[in-house]
């Protein structure tokens, strides 16, 4: 299948998303952009998170009376698929998936909602924390009279985001706090990552933050907002890869060695289909997950699928971009080609949110689980 | 001189093991990047003053001399302790070539300066246009009087930017009837007013390998190697050498343990998926060197390799790529993170590793041209 007929057996209105969202992506400089903004100091352009809120972006997932669009997450599978294919550093996953996921879940009267979707601010959230090894462990971070203390870890869009949505122990369960990100006390460590940009690490001795929701309704809620921006991730990969492989196949067209393009020996050919297959799957694969999504009600469910689309986007991407880089021999191998971004970036998005060996574990969990219940 | 084919490989192994351990500075242990020659001087120095610059070379040459079974070891041991490759093109690579195919004044003058570090190389093999097709190669040379005047672009030249001379592979003969015809090996210095070098940055920012630019640059005609339009059957002859070397089990073998103590200290061992695909890994590399072995018992014998050996190359390189796929897994939410990555009291450079595990299967012949190889010369495949 080409690309215009996939495009074409979408529904209209997620049709006419894509195409608005390519366009503005496009017009905004593609790829060459990430490159830019990369290499001015690894954040994303305020103006651009401001131009695809015009386009409704953020909000298209949340519903029509909490001010958004109300088309759910297949079309922001549809905004992350775009984001993916020009390698965009705004959260779009981000805030699309976790922030308004759980704000509009647990908050959605709170003014930062309308400030989310409206791209006047960007909110990063705060839920994990490193255990002693350094892989991730239960919260200890503390909210008691207003005030913040303790650490998270692996916070994406730290640098350059309004506030912090943390996760946190209040008196009564857990706690969703607003931090501000200027708050006294509140110290960010960057970790650079493949793609230029950065984790950040937390430390919080008691600094004010602003209570938005407890008890059991807040990890309910993270859980699902999680998933969901598990499942936009997995299109963004897609996206990724998609284009990926575009370069890749334009690339082994027109080089030449032994007087003939590259693309002519077979076995690349037989590359090339198979890395084309594994699109095609995948696409396939993450558009079900988050169509099927949108419909599920069940929580363990909802995580379930998103893990299945996670898992294979990970695998294809991880194998595209590095087949991508071979297939390109030593060019692949430069900063200036930007078939580097994509493996980079590719990276960074694989390590979010779990990878596919992580994703294909919990799956297997989930589905043994709901056999033992029936 | 030691002759250290005399001594027995227990003894002989002892031996290098301590002068590593002694006297090989800590903090270049294991080092994530190509070192520039400074940083890596003060180390040189020490070896140079032991006589151990160049173990394959024969000791008439200033090498150790060391037998097929001795240089596996010694290999292993500097591997297995971290010690940094240096700067060894000229170890590696011309000087071999001279020693096969140069005169007793080509001998005489380069080889005792590339122990000395005096000269430090760089390979000018590739091209824009002359990569697998290594033959399509246009770079000029054409005598004037008693010098060579080169024309033409080397790239992915491995740390030009840090080499003071470069060996070359040049057309003399742009009317040969075939490409493989018509191509010398030269020698040129690079500290002159036609040779511009340009670095160019690799995906993850190091800058590691260069444009060279010849603009009428010029070598004494004395710095052909071998006889004029007679360069790719010369170069041809160093590569099973080569293939061997790139095909050795070491960077696997220390990825491997690289991701066994990354991976206990992360944990992720408790996976008994991620411990069968460790084990894969383990193994993979395990038979390898087993294969490893037989190869180098040929050339311990005296015999001359065949084309079979690229297979070593293709296993240990995908090998090698898989591993650090490994540490990327264990690394879970790090794994994408640049730098070191600490667990308990080692220091993993994840990336790092994934990054130099990706060109093996590019260069040294890629692992596609390998493939071409075997399946003609050894399983005699038509076409
Ligand atoms: C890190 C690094 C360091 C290097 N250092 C040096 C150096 O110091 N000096 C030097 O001279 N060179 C160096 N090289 C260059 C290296 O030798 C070339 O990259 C290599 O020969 C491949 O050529 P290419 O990059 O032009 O790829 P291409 O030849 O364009 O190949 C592109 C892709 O096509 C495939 N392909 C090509 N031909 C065929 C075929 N017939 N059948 C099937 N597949 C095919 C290749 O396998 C590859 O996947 C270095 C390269 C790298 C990546």
């Amino acid at each position: 299948m080409t690309q215009t007929d996939t495009v074409s057996s979408e529904q209209e209105d997620l049709r006419l998303l894509r195409e608005s969202a390519r366009t503005l992506f496009e017009r905004a400089g593609g790829s060459g952009r990430a490159r830019k903004l990369r290499d001015a100091d690894g954040g994303f352009d305020p103006k651009m998170v401001r131009e695809l809120a015009e386009a409704g972006v953020f909000g298209v997932a949340v519903p029509e009376d909490q001010g958004g669009l109300g088309m759910g997450l297949a079309a922001g599978g549809v905004i992350a698929e775009e984001a993916g294919r020009v390698i965009a550093p705004e959260p779009v996953v981000l805030t699309i998936g976790l922030s308004l996921g759980l704000l509009r879940r647990l908050c959605p009267e709170h003014p930062k909602m309308a400030q989310l979707i409206g791209g006047e601010i960007s909110l990063a959230v705060a839920w994990q924390e490193r255990g002693p090894g350094g892989a991730p462990a239960n919260a200890t971070c503390r909210y008691a009279d207003g005030r913040l203390t303790g650490s998270k870890a692996w916070v994406v869009g730290a640098t350059g985001s309004h506030g912090f949505l943390v996760v946190a122990k209040g008196d009564d369960g857990p706690v969703l706090v607003l931090a501000e990100a200027d708050a006294d006390g509140l110290v960010t460590t960057r970790r650079a990552q493949a793609d230029g940009s950065s984790l950040g690490e937390l430390s919080f001795s008691g600094i004010p933050a602003a209570e938005l929701a407890s008890g059991d309704a807040v990890q309910a809620a993270l859980a699902e907002a999680v998933a969901d921006a598990t499942a936009l991730a997995a299109a963004e990969l897609v996206g990724l890869s998609e284009c990926a492989f575009e370069i890749t196949l334009d690339y082994i067209k027109t080089r030449e060695q032994f007087d003939k393009p590259i693309g002519s020996f077979q076995v690349i050919q037989h590359r090339a289909v198979d890395l084309n297959v594994m699109c095609e799957v995948a696409q396939a694969g993450v558009r079900e997950v988050l169509a099927l999504m949108d419909r599920e009600t069940d929580q363990k469910v909802r995580a379930q699928l998103a893990s299945r689309a996670k898992a294979r986007a990970v695998t294809t991407a991880k194998r595209i971009t590095r087949d991508a880089v071979q297939l390109h021999g030593a060019v692949g191998y430069t900063d200036e080609f930007d078939i580097g971004l994509y493996l980079n970036r590719a990276l960074v998005l694989s390590a979010w949110l779990g990878d596919d060996a992580y994703h294909r574990r919990i799956w297997f969990d989930a589905r043994e689980a709901e056999g033992a219940a029936q | 001189m030691t002759d250290w084919n005399a001594t027995s490989d227990a003894d002989f192994r002892k031996e290098v093991r301590q002068f590593f351990e002694a006297e090989y500075p800590e903090e270049l242990r294991h080092l994530p990047h190509r070192p520039k020659f400074a940083e890596i001087e003060h180390w040189h120095r020490k070896l140079h003053a032991k006589g151990w610059v160049a173990p394959a070379w024969p000791a008439e040459y200033g090498g150790m001399g060391l037998n097929a079974a001795k240089l596996l070891i010694f290999y292993e041991e500097q591997q297995r302790w971290g010690v940094n490759r240096g700067r060894d093109m000229g170890v590696q690579m011309v000087g071999p070539l001279i020693i096969k195919f140069g005169t007793q004044e080509q001998k005489d003058y380069w080889l005792p300066r590339i122990l000395s570090c005096e000269d430090i190389w760089c390979q000018g093999y590739s091209e824009p246009g002359a990569g697998s097709d290594l033959a399509n190669l246009r770079t000029r040379a054409e005598i004037d009087g008693g010098e060579f005047v080169i024309n033409g672009q080397k790239i992915w030249t491995t740390m030009a930017h840090d080499a003071t001379h470069i060996f070359m592979l040049v057309r003399t003969d742009p009317d040969a009837p075939k490409k493989q015809q018509g191509i010398s090996f030269l020698l040129a210095p690079m500290d002159q007013p036609g040779v511009e070098v340009r670095t160019i940055t690799t995906l993850s920012g190091e800058t590691e390998f260069c444009e060279v630019f010849f603009d009428n640059a010029r070598t004494p005609s004395e710095n052909l190697v071998g006889e004029l339009n007679k360069g790719w059957t010369m170069a041809k002859a160093l590569l099973s050498f080569e293939r061997i070397f790139i095909g050795s089990p070491s960077l696997a073998q220390n990825a491997l343990g690289q991701l066994e103590s990354f991976a206990r200290g992360r944990g992720a061992f408790d996976d008994p998926v991620f411990r069968d695909r460790f084990a894969q890994a383990a193994l993979d590399v395990e038979d390898h060197a087993a294969l490893y072995a037989r190869f180098a018992d040929q050339l311990k014998r005296g015999e001359t390799l065949g084309a079979d050996v690229s297979m070593l190359k293709i296993w240990v390189t995908e090998c090698f790529q898989r591993i650090t796929e490994l540490m990327i897994e264990a690394a879970g939410p790090d794994g994408g993170t640049i730098g070191p990555l600490q667990v308990g009291n080692v220091s993993v450079d994840v990336l790092a590793s994934f990054y130099k595990a990706r060109p093996t299967t590019i260069y040294g012949g890629s692992n596609e041209i390998q493939r071409n190889i075997l399946s003609k010369a050894v399983l005699g495949l038509p076409g």
